[in-house]
């Protein structure tokens, strides 16, 4: 048994391993922390685009967002400009997708 | 059958809430014609909401409790008043006020009572007709709510009050609570989004979202009592409680294999394979962000990063000043197996009694300085006695959502070598453990199943 689930660990680590080699020939994830510059909703609020000014580098970045959760706060203002966000996205075809888009603050 | 029965009664009656929630609120033609006044106006059609809103645990942020070692029965425990090392402070120390100047020249607000559906100037546990008015009933029912309003700011008295979205705009579109209107503040529990349970309520990570269903159609409230379960670390509750088998049953499957296991093995166990959230912090040092300000150092985790740890579990709590968990064993046969995600925090304790003590967050925001935070909560609590010494405590948090089907354990995950569950620690000799991992006993049910995934 313990050969089964090795196997399909090693299966598993394959597909895991295709799927961030795959990632990484085109895109790169870029861990990121920065406040809000700017904050602009597409028309019909399927997508939005967030400028962050990176902490480390103080370099405008911009974030295009299509998640329903994320959009939704920014159409009733739980998210607003002037917010420290963590943020994880992949830069393809010049544009840096968000993986991940959430608000610092803390206790 | 009974399953499939109670099962088509909800699921029907979530398509009629559906359809009502799609119709309009009864109420809106008065509201559009008379504005939204607060609670006042609701109270015109639902009278006397408010002055009961005012006797609930989201309103009080406490509660009798019965089932927690080492608390007094007369007393209400709560994020009120209850200590520990998840968030090192409570409503009382943490009151929201406005921090000392940081390095930088910069403040802000802070305090644990900012998830509170009061205004402040009504804070927690107010009574009377002044707190009724106060009450956010807009932030769990309007659809629309503005939350630029939502935020603390002074009045012309220097007094700290917290903002609410008082418009008629918001109080035309009233729902019963959607998903988004209970993660305004249950999303981001324990220090920032995801950090205390990983508690992400999405189609991805739980089989009840993918189906649409929202938090109060399983938390069904009534006079906004809104039931809970038996988490050792959510003590306060409204006296109501909620379960998977008041909609399941304990024999919720078509093979009778896991029907078996129910008696001794918690629905949680098997269907919810992972948790999340923080997995330690440290309150004795605080880390510097970009802002100037500081944070408690945390150890972070996604939703479903964790794998839990196993016990067992009868619904009654162990709670001493480095402990909180879980009491049960397999002997008694009230406990069950269950998942809990352990989380341990340091933080300062006194030398002199043992205790844990708390921390008020306005001065080591500012500066780092911990132990100013400690004196402080101590002046606020009347501990003249104390000398802080560095310690740490573990918890147990319950894991009752991310609830997966196709990724529930099956027999393999916990009969298999090296299974999930440590039968040892558990209470099985060694003569049932090399039953319990040994294939006779699943080999079989696994061949059968394969065959038909094939
Ligand atoms: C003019 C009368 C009127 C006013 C004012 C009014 N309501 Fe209602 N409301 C009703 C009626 C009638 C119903 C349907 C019957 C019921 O559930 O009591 C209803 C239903 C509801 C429901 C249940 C909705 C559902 O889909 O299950 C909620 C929640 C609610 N109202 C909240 C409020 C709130 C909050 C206010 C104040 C902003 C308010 N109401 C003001 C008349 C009113
Ligand atoms: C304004 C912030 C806020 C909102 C909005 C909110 N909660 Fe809570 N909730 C809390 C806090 C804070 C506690 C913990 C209080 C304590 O334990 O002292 C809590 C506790 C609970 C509990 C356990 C205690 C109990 O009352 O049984 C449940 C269950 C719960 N909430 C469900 C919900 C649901 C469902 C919604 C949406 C209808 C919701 N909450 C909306 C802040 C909020
Ligand atoms: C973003 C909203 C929010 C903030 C801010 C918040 N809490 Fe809570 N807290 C909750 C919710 C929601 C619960 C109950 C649900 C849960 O445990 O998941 C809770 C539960 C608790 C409990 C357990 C209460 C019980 O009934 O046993 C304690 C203790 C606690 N919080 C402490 C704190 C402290 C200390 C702070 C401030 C430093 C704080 N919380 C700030 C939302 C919040
Ligand atoms: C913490 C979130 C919360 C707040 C704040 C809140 N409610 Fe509710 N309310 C609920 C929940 C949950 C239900 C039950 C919804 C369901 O199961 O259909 C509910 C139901 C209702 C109902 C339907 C009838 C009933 O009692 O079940 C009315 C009316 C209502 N609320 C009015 C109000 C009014 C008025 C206020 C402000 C004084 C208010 N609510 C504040 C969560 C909240
Ligand atoms: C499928 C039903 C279901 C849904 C949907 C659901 N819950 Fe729960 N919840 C439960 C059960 C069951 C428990 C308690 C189990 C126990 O302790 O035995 C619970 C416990 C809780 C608790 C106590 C602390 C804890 O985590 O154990 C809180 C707070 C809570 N739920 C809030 C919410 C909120 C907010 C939502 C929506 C985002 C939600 N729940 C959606 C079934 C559900
Ligand atoms: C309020 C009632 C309610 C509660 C409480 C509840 N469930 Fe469910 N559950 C449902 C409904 C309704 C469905 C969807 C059934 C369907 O559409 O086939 C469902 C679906 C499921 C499924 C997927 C079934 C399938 O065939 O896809 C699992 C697994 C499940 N629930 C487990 C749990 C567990 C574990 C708990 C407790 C933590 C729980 N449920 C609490 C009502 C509930
Ligand atoms: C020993 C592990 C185990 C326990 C305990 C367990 N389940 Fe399951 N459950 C499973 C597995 C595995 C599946 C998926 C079966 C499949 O896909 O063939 C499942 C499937 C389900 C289904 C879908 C119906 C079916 O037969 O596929 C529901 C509903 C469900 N469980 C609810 C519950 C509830 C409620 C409890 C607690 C009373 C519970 N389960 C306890 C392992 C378990
Ligand atoms: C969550 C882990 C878990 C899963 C999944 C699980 N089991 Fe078990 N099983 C246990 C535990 C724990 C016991 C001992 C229960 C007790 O003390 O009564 C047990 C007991 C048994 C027994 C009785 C052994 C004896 O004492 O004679 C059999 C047979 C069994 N399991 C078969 C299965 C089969 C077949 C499956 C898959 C359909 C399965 N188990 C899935 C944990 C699990």
């Amino acid at each position: 048994m313990k050969k089964a689930v090795s196997v399909v660990m090693a299966l598993t680590l394959m597909a895991l391993g295709t799927v961030s080699f795959s990632r990484v020939a085109h895109a790169e994830e870029v861990k990121m922390i920065g406040v809000i510059q700017k904050i602009d909703l597409a028309a019909g609020g399927k997508s939005a685009t967030a400028t962050l000014k990176d902490n480390k580098s103080s370099k405008n970045v911009v974030i295009s967002i299509t998640d329903d959760l994320t959009l939704d706060k920014f159409k009733d203002h739980r998210i607003v400009e002037g917010d420290e966000i963590r943020c994880k996205f992949e830069t393809e075809g010049g544009k840096n997708h968000s993986k991940l888009f959430r608000k610092t603050a803390g206790c | 059958m009974k399953t499939t029965a109670t099962l088509a009664v909800i699921s029907l009656s979530m398509l009629t809430a559906i359809a009502v929630s799609a119709a309009e609120h009864p109420g809106k033609e008065y509201i559009e014609k008379n504005g939204y006044k607060g609670p006042e106006t609701c109270e015109t059609c639902h009278p006397d909401t408010a002055r009961k809103f005012l006797d609930t645990v989201h309103w009080k942020h406490a509660s009798k409790v019965t089932n927690v070692d080492n608390l007094d029965p007369k007393e209400e425990y709560g994020m009120k008043n209850r200590i520990y090392t998840m968030c090192n402070g409570n409503d009382i120390v943490n009151n929201l006020k406005e921090i000392p100047k940081n390095a930088e020249g910069k403040t802000k607000f802070t305090g644990c009572n900012t998830c509170h559906p009061g205004n402040h100037l009504s804070d927690v546990g107010s009574t009377g007709k002044k707190a009724e008015q106060a009450i956010d009933c807009l932030v769990c029912h309007s659809g629309s709510y503005d939350f630029r309003q939502r935020k603390p700011s002074k009045d012309e008295q220097g007094r700290i009050v917290m903002g609410q979205d008082r418009s008629t705009k918001a109080a035309l579109s009233i729902t019963k609570p959607t998903v988004k209107n209970c993660m305004v503040c249950h999303e981001s529990a324990g220090g920032g989004v995801l950090v205390k349970r990983g508690f992400a309520f999405t189609a991805d990570t739980d089989v009840h979202a993918a189906k649409g269903m929202t938090c109060v159609d399983c938390h069904k409230t009534r006079d906004h009592k809104i039931p809970t379960g038996f988490d050792p670390n959510n003590w306060a509750n409204d006296g109501v409680h909620l379960s998977c088998v008041g909609c399941h049953t304990e024999k919720p499957h078509k093979d009778e294999a896991y029907n078996r296991h129910t008696a001794r093995i918690a629905c949680q166990t098997c269907h919810i394979p992972r948790t999340g959230g923080a997995v330690a912090k440290d309150f004795t040092k605080w880390e510097k962000g970009s802002d100037g300000f500081y944070e408690p150092t945390t150890l972070k985790k996604e939703a479903n990063e964790t794998v839990p740890v196993y016990a067992w579990y009868n619904k009654t709590v162990s709670n001493t000043p480095h402990f909180i968990g879980p009491k049960g064993s397999r002997k008694d046969k009230s406990s069950k197996i269950y998942p809990f995600k352990i989380f341990i925090g340091k933080a300062f304790y006194n030398q002199k009694d043992g205790k844990l003590m708390s921390m008020d967050f306005a001065p080591p925001m500012a500066t780092g300085d911990t132990l100013a935070g400690v004196a402080s909560a101590a002046k606020t609590l009347g501990i003249k006695d104390y000398k802080p010494v560095p310690g740490w405590q573990t918890i147990y948090f319950g894991s009752n959502h991310l609830i997966t089907k196709s990724k529930a354990l099956n027999c393999v995950n916990c009969h298999g070598v090296n299974g999930v569950l440590n039968f040892k620690a558990l209470g099985y000799s060694d003569k049932e453990i090399s039953k319990l991992t040994n294939p006779e006993i699943y080999f079989n049910f696994m061949i059968k199943k394969q065959q038909e995934d094939w």
